[in-house]
């Protein structure tokens, strides 16, 4: 089904009804399984994801995750492992993926470096926090959703980490084929838009404009990548404000319901 | 499975504070490449390149066979990339490392997802008959950036790579040999190159250029891209590592499209050193010889 | 010319036999020699050594050096291509071949890349992809129990093969067991390692580098006034340690491209000269 980019020339308005910088509805809930160290449930609009993080813990059997890490000579910081497991009704054909995909293992490889670099895995020499991730549906920007949800896993799990890995797509509104010079960035993008346009996925740490993970799978004129860049870093920026939220809910509602008394660890936590 | 092989700590402190200070072990700058070499083979479309103490061999070969059913007007090309234990004992036949998966992905999107290659005109008799094209890429030694030689040599042979001219008279598909016809050439869109950074520092501040295995185990991140001499970009790779400034990458673009940009003046000098060593007026004098008669 | 004792009669069963790796081989290189030795002529392949090559002595038994191999009761095979070297004031003889991986050899020096530390000893790594080497933790210089140097997985150590068998993982000490000091072994900090072939490493490690090795580079450097200390390994490592990183560099690539240029006395000058521009 081609995309009908002309129409957003006239009301400035993508297939879905927004406009170029807008993100789709983030979803977002923490602790959602209770047997996990650390569990997540994210959605970006049709995009739905979960996670769970178990560890760190001594290394066990390995369970074929792909690990990564800013480990090093010896057993001298804690390896990522992540699984990722796309469930077959995720997307509307039903595509057997053997276990050996070669995606499926650059989708485990990035998150698990993107984490490595970030969490402080020093503290836990000799030890594996193993990441574990569900795909229920696909509609576009499945990496961004996966390392959003990673994140809220290890943050339930109570990882030590510099910053929120937050991730978003960017696109542009023309096809390389098409050197239009005024073409839009936009912010993103669903499975539709990822057919069509030219897009990438950036992942920064927390506010900054330092970008941990960039991936771009189409083909694009240089000169519009800065413009795509700055609209993903942006993007990133709104959606850790959304995490972060999502991260204090949950944490006031606890102290709340009484599950956690108010003690010193949440005193420098704005509870407001 | 054989351990890998390590530096030492010696090694890995004094690589970063060399680079601290603008110093490479091999004496070259920040930015720049070690010696790259291409020779092709006295087949169309074996191409061997070293980089340094890299070195990679590519042969591009053709078969007809039966297109994939969803896709009944594309030819299939296939890229295999082996790391065998005969680039070091830890890599094992079948069972594939996370570097030979990384880099089979990164090969594959660059050349084969940015359309370089035209598979619709691959495509003999529409759901029946398609030429399948496969590029077999042999790490013959590994020193470090493997992606920039692969990329280079994948390129380099299927530009070089010639296949059986055909015909279609009533129905009835002609192979024709190298003896009946010359062979010609793929239909080739634009070529990619790979060019790899990698970062240092606790912030990710040094970028390096076609670093060597010493400086790759020591390094905190690294970003692939992949562009061709129009500018276009047509892969970015940055898999995770330590977070580096988006300016910076922007920088590591711009370099990177330079680079791309003389890769491509060498494989365009290279190919056309081959055509002329290899135009011999021999089958093609022949032919019009035959055909004066 | 060498001069040869009486004929041994029996079989020569005080000969140490020291086994290589058993290639086919197809050619002996025996062309060059070192001063004082003694020069063989060409032989064909996998034959003995006619006894009036092998060096006798009344007193000394003869020592079989790596690449010879002992088949009793009288014969003598080379194992490995390369060039045979007779030392008639030693009773010694061996095949110097400048191929393949480092095997361990009693009493070579080498360096070597610590793995990990056991109860009581070290695994120390001489090449990559071989079974580790052992170092006991009381193999250093006045070292007890409580005083043994703390090795890091990583760290680099200069140290003694003192055992090293065919069947068995071989044994590193740091430490002289008959004077118990260190002789310049242990632990090495700082400095890079550089790789060089195994037969460049024994020609740097000769008494008398300049003259019997045909290496210069190193005094070179030195007399332009790079300050740098160096410790080579049996093994194809070369340690150099300095204050500048810049003169370190300077002093591998000097060694590296003497070895893989193989350069000849003239040339390592001219390549000294360049490098020592290039790093001012």
């Amino acid at each position: 089904m081609p995309l009908d980019t002309s129409a957003y020339s006239l009301a400035l308005l993508r297939v879905d009804g927004r406009r170029w910088n807008e993100l789709r509805r983030v979803h977002a809930q923490i602790r959602t399984q209770a047997a996990a160290d650390g569990s997540s449930y994210l959605e970006m609009g049709h995009t739905k994801v979960m996670c769970v993080v178990t560890g760190p813990s001594e290394p066990g059997a390995r369970r074929g995750g792909t690990t990564g890490g800013a480990g090093g000579g010896g057993n001298n910081a804690a390896e990522v492992s992540v699984t990722v497991v796309v469930a077959g009704f995720s997307s509307v054909d039903r595509k057997r993926r053997g276990r050996g995909d070669k995606r499926n293992l650059e989708l485990q490889s990035t998150i698990s470096n993107a984490l490595a670099a970030s969490l402080h895995t020093h503290l836990y020499p000799h030890s594996t926090i193993s990441i574990s991730l569900h795909v229920l549906s696909q509609d576009g920007s499945l990496l961004a959703a996966l390392i959003n949800a990673a994140t809220l896993a290890c943050v339930d799990a109570g990882i030590p980490m510099t910053d929120y890995v937050v991730a978003c797509t960017a696109g542009s509104t023309s096809t390389y084929a098409a050197n239009d010079e005024d073409a839009d960035p936009l912010l993103d993008l669903n499975h539709q838009e990822e057919q069509e346009l030219p897009s990438l996925t950036v992942a920064t740490l927390g506010a900054t404009d330092r970008v941990a993970v960039l991936v771009c799978e189409s083909r694009v004129q240089a000169s519009r990548l800065e413009g795509m860049l700055a609209v993903g870093v942006d993007g990133c920026k709104q959606v850790r404000e959304i995490l972060d939220r999502v991260v204090r809910d949950k944490g006031r509602k606890m102290v709340s319901e009484g599950t956690v008394e108010r003690g010193i660890g949440l005193e420098s936590m704005d509870l407001d | 499975m054989p351990r890998e092989a390590e530096p030492s700590l010696n090694e890995k402190q004094f690589v970063l504070q060399a680079l601290k200070e603008d110093v490479r072990l091999d004496g070259r700058d920040l930015d720049q490449y070690r010696p790259l070499e291409l020779t092709f083979g006295d087949q169309h479309g074996v191409a061997e390149v070293t980089l340094g103490k890299t070195k990679v061999l590519v042969k591009t070969s053709a078969e007809v066979t039966v297109p994939y059913p969803d896709r009944p007007l594309d030819g299939i090309f296939t890229i295999a990339t082996e790391l065998s234990p005969m680039t070091a004992p830890s890599f094992e036949v079948n069972r594939p490392t996370e570097t030979e998966v990384l880099l089979a992905r990164l090969l594959e999107k660059t050349v084969r997802r940015s359309g370089a290659l035209d598979t619709e005109s691959l495509c003999l008799v529409a759901g029946q008959k398609v030429w399948s094209v496969r590029v077999d890429v042999h790490v013959l030694s590994h020193d470090g950036n493997l992606t920039d030689a692969a990329c280079f040599a994948v390129v380099a042979s299927l530009r070089h790579f010639r296949k059986p001219d055909t015909s279609m008279e009533g129905g009835v598909l002609t192979v024709y040999t190298p003896a009946e016809r010359e062979p010609v050439p793929l239909s080739w869109l634009h070529s990619p190159f790979c060019i790899s950074w990698s970062f240092y520092g606790d912030m990710g501040e040094i970028a390096v250029l076609d670093a060597t295995w010493v400086e790759e185990q020591v390094r905190v991140g690294s970003c692939t891209i992949s562009l061709n001499r129009h500018g276009e970009i047509c892969q970015i790779a940055k898999l995770g590592g330590t977070p580096v400034e988006a300016v910076a990458l922007l920088q590591c673009t711009s370099v990177a499209l330079a680079k791309a940009k003389e890769l491509s003046g060498l494989l365009d000098t290279k190919l056309a050193e081959d055509a002329k060593r290899r135009d011999k007026g021999g089958l093609l004098a022949e032919l019009s010889a035959e055909n004066d008669r | 010319m060498a001069k040869f004792g009486p004929k041994r009669q029996g079989p020569r069963s005080d000969i140490p036999a020291k086994l290589g790796r058993t290639h086919r081989q197809e050619h002996l290189n025996l062309t060059t020699t070192h001063n004082g030795h003694h020069r063989p002529p060409p032989r064909p392949p996998r034959r003995p050594y006619p006894p009036s090559l092998i060096p006798t002595h009344p007193k000394h038994p003869l020592r079989l050096g790596p690449g010879l191999r002992h088949v009793p009761p009288s014969s003598i095979l080379p194992t490995v291509a390369g060039q045979l070297i007779v030392n008639p004031h030693k009773t010694s003889m061996w095949i110097e071949s400048n191929g393949g991986r480092y095997t361990p050899s009693p009493s070579d020096l080498v360096i070597g890349r610590v793995l990990r530390s056991a109860a009581d000893l070290y695994y120390v790594s001489l090449s990559p992809y071989t079974p580790p080497a052992s170092l006991p933790h009381l193999a250093f210089e006045s070292a007890t129990k409580k005083t043994r140097p703390q090795l890091a997985p990583g760290a680099l150590v200069y140290a003694r093969v003192s055992l090293a068998n065919r069947h068995m993982d071989p044994e590193l000490e740091c430490v002289s067991p008959s004077t118990g000091k260190a002789d310049g072994l242990g632990p090495l900090t700082g400095g890079m390692v550089f790789d060089v072939s195994p037969g460049f490493a024994r020609r740097l490690l000769l008494a008398r580098s300049r003259d019997e090795g045909g290496v210069e580079v190193l005094e070179l450097l030195g007399a332009e006034g790079v300050a740098f200390e160096t410790a080579v390994g049996r093994n194809g490592r070369v340690w150099v340690g300095s204050e500048s990183v810049k003169a370190v560099v300077v002093v591998g690539r000097a060694l590296k491209e003497t070895d893989e240029g193989r350069l000849g006395g003239e040339e390592q000058r001219r390549l000294v000269k360049r490098l020592v521009r290039e790093m001012r």
